[in-house]
């Protein structure tokens, strides 16, 4: 959090510094940052804002992305973020500047279903194209979540279920995809513990019966 | 290099910078509301006491205030909130309460104690290692997570009042406080010292020899804080390592 992967700014090297020694120490599976910008001008939102989707800002975030993976000396994910405004002048659709900004770096990708659901809500556009553009060998971990509607548009808010669009789109991943880690974000209003563990239940119980299936099939 | 990119960040940043009634629309306003909540949430976990001590509706607006003039300049949440103190100096509605920007600093002590990196143990036996006439040369090192905080009003008894299981009645109505802020066990302590003690501390945090800051007390203080206190700062990870300069090691 918080390296803002893709400002225009130079690279935070303090935070990239800490995040080193953090890895180090550490030594976690996978470290992952989100496929977005959160300061410019030294000003800092402290949120996930978009990209436009331009082969500048490609160019620009794969730069960055290798910048990092060379300075921790591992192999980084991006996640697809949620946003609620589109830039007038982006030429490439989310999902093709998310492929190749993972091809081109060779990085992995945190798959956020949820996102790529909010996303294509708030941007009319087909979630299951999305999903069909990714290349299943660059992901390495899933993330749900819930939303809320708020007007036209859904807010990623991590403070509600799973809603069933986006367990029909998790399903739907897994199969292109296959079986991964899968994380379910929910980090507001928090509920009775029963009510997480009935979320993983249901994560756990697609990821079983997607194992089953590719049983069958061998 | 990225002159477009760096041109569109800008002006969305602006944007969602810029003050409540500028033209927005509903994407814009949830980045907005965002950004509003996060910092708000941040002001509120840093400072519970001067939130109980002015009540939720005023804590909230004096943020929204701090935060507007104050955007974040840090990836990192826990580093913002640091000039809240400065901010209510001259923040008219809060005149009433003379006490309020030192209870402010005292928090902010509080949290990057909270926040700060770990130390080793004490290392004892290099201590005894050094040569006798040596040992006035002795820099004492201060825990990263130990501040020192002085006040003419009596903000540890504030702030212990306001502590979440009490009733915000302070021991104390007035009189200077010398407070030393540690972490022990995980958990942040806020200490009243004896102003002594605090002196020396302070000498020790400005980087002063052990003879340095002995003299910076009375002479009969120097004996009697050194013979009851030092130890115990020790102990208490207050003090956590000490360096010599080079030729005395």
């Amino acid at each position: 959090m918080g390296l803002s992967l893709g400002s225009a700014d130079p690279l935070d090297e303090r935070h990239l510094a800490r995040l080193e020694c953090l890895a180090r120490r550490f030594e976690p599976a996978l470290v992952s940052e989100h496929l977005s910008w959160s300061s410019v001008g030294a000003r800092h939102a402290n949120d996930l804002l978009p990209l436009p989707y331009t082969e500048e800002a490609l160019d620009h975030v794969v730069e960055r992305i290798e910048r990092v993976q060379e300075r921790l000396g591992r192999r980084i994910l991006v996640e697809n973020v949620s946003s609620y405004l589109e830039f007038a002048h982006s030429t490439l659709p989310e999902w093709e500047f998310v492929s190749e900004a993972a091809r081109r770096s060779g990085c992995g990708l945190v798959l956020d279903v949820n996102n790529v659901w909010v996303n294509s809500v708030n941007h009319g556009f087909d979630a299951r194209r999305y999903i069909a553009a990714i290349d299943p060998q660059a992901v390495g971990e899933i993330h749900l979540a819930g939303f809320e509607r708020a007007g036209d548009l859904l807010i990623d808010t991590h403070g509600a279920r799973v809603s069933a669009e986006v367990w029909a789109l998790y399903r739907a991943a897994l199969e292109r995809i296959g079986a991964r880690p899968t994380l379910i974000e929910w980090d507001t209003e928090l509920p009775a513990l029963d009510v997480l563990l009935d979320e993983a239940r249901i994560a756990r119980s697609h990821l079983a019966s997607l194992e089953r299936a590719s049983a069958e099939m061998a | 290099m990225s002159a477009c990119l760096r041109a569109t960040q800008l002006e969305l940043l602006e944007a969602i910078l810029a003050a409540p009634g500028v033209v927005s629309s509903a994407g814009l306003e949830v980045y907005r509301r965002n950004v509003g909540a996060s910092l708000a949430s941040a002001l509120a976990a840093a400072y519970p006491v001067v939130r109980r001590l002015v009540g939720e509706s005023f804590f909230e607006e004096a943020a929204a205030r701090y935060a507007r003039a104050n955007p974040s300049a840090s990836g990192d949440l826990h580093d913002y909130g640091e000039s809240l103190a400065a901010f209510l100096e001259v923040y008219e509605p809060a005149r009433g309460l003379a006490c309020l920007p030192d209870v402010a600093r005292l928090e902010w002590a509080c949290h990057q104690s909270h926040h700060a990196a770990d130390a080793g143990p004490f290392d004892a036996a290099a201590l005894r290692d050094v040569a006798a006439d040596a040992l006035g040369e002795v820099r004492f090192t201060l825990h990263p997570a130990t501040h020192l905080m002085r006040s003419f009003h009596p903000i540890a008894a504030i702030w212990e009042a306001n502590q979440p299981h009490r009733d915000g009645t302070p021991e104390r109505l007035e009189g200077p406080d010398h407070v030393v802020v540690r972490r022990a066990d995980g958990r942040v302590r806020v200490e009243r010292v004896d102003p002594a003690e605090w002196t020396l501390l302070a000498a020790f945090a400005a980087g002063a020899s052990f003879e340095a800051a002995s003299a910076a007390l009375a002479p009969g203080d120097a004996e009697r804080v050194l013979a009851a206190s030092l130890a115990r700062l020790v102990r208490d990870a207050v003090i956590c390592g000490f360096t010599l300069p080079a030729g005395n090691a």
